[in-house]
């Protein structure tokens, strides 16, 4: 039996995911600065509400009027969207939003209730860290916090910041655990220019795509393309030609 | 100074009678699905905590925005009374006339004294 997938609207990405997310679970995407996480997430809830499912986008850091900005710069109308109630942009705190979350009839339950929220994205998980110095509370923190949205479920977004811009970096969040799919984004230079590569490392009760893909953050949003081709080392961020790496290891000896 | 709707006039001089009260209106204008701590609005807008909190409090007696308790938290929001919410978007658009933002200065500092 196939389950149906939420899909994210990304061409590439939906394909590398095997459909789409499975329903009901927490996916992760981490990058650095200006890899197309956010911008990702949008896309995510845009098409969600194209196909009829309003979403919910909790935001601890970025103004909304700062959204309705960089999604109108890819043709998506959030101001338009809100007022016709397909979607909600709440700017919060972490501290406030996990009590609200935990409390009965908070507000995020009344708008998921009233709206028919079936898609949300947090932007960004990692201001979670500023809520305990302890990695046992956090992880309970971020593990009630998530589970939240599957207790209505919600298919949902969060995405995380990586500080490394280039070279691999495996996350020192315990998030990583806690989540059902996690989406690495990463800068790769190669030829003298900077180019982004997405990998799907975790999918937790599907298969899913083991390449390493190069995207593009085009004027419809995120396009991931083919996977790197005869190319190693990638996630290093200077990756080498397989060709040169199988001189240096055979015929150099 | 005579040429603002007597409602608006009202609404400067009685409930946004400080830069301070006229920023957090702004801010919750356009964030109207916000809910937060005085510490995170302060530093939303830029200001200080305890100045903040003592005019949220008033915004708060004077039905602009709503005060609820989440746990041992206080958190402010905007308060859901379609005439206020209707005077404050009066007001921010308003404030887009360069004539219009000197009488509300105006009246702003003569209400201080």
């Amino acid at each position: 039996m196939s389950i149906e997938r939420v899909k994210t609207g990304i061409k590439g990405l939906d394909e590398m995911l095997r459909g789409g997310f499975l329903p009901e679970t927490a996916n992760m995407v981490e990058g650095a600065p200006g890899t197309g996480k956010t911008t990702l997430g949008m896309q995510f809830i845009h098409h969600g509400i194209q196909l009829g499912e309003p979403g919910l986008i909790i935001t601890f850091e970025q103004f909304p009027e700062q959204f309705y900005h960089n999604a109108m710069a890819f043709g998506w109308n959030f101001a338009e969207l809100e007022k016709q109630g397909l979607l909600k942009i709440v700017m919060t705190s972490p501290e406030v939003s996990r009590l609200d979350i935990e409390s009965i009839d908070g507000m995020v339950e009344k708008t998921i209730r009233e709206m028919g929220i079936q898609r949300v994205m947090v932007d960004s998980m990692s201001h979670f860290s500023r809520l305990s110095q302890d990695p046992v509370e956090l992880r309970s923190l971020e593990f009630s916090f998530i589970n939240a949205f599957k207790r209505y479920g919600i298919t949902s977004i969060l995405t995380h910041e990586s500080p490394i811009f280039m070279g691999e970096s495996a996350s020192n969040s315990v998030i990583s655990f806690l989540v059902d799919s996690y989406i690495i984004l990463r800068y790769v230079e190669f030829e003298s220019m900077i180019h982004k590569a997405l990998l799907v490392l975790k999918m937790r009760g599907s298969d899913h795509a083991k390449d390493i893909r190069q995207y593009n953050i085009t004027q419809q949003g995120i396009e991931v393309q083919a996977k790197f081709e005869g190319r190693e080392g990638i996630l290093s961020g200077h990756p080498r030609r397989m060709a040169n790496s199988f001189v240096e290891a055979f015929v150099k000896r | 100074m005579s040429d603002m709707s007597p409602d608006l006039l009202d609404f400067i001089k009685n409930k946004i009678n400080s830069f301070i009260k006229w920023d957090l209106v702004k801010f919750f204008y356009q964030n109207p699905n916000t809910t937060d701590t005085a510490e995170n609005i302060a530093k939303y807008i830029g200001r200080n905590e305890e100045s903040v909190q003592s005019e949220l409090e008033t915004l708060v007696d004077n039905k602009v925005l709503f005060r609820a308790l989440l746990g041992q938290t206080i958190v402010y929001s905007l308060a859901n009374d379609k005439t206020t919410r209707a005077l404050i978007e009066q007001f921010i658009q308003a404030c887009g006339d360069r004539h219009f933002r000197i009488k509300a200065v105006y009246h702003i500092l003569r209400g201080r004294g």
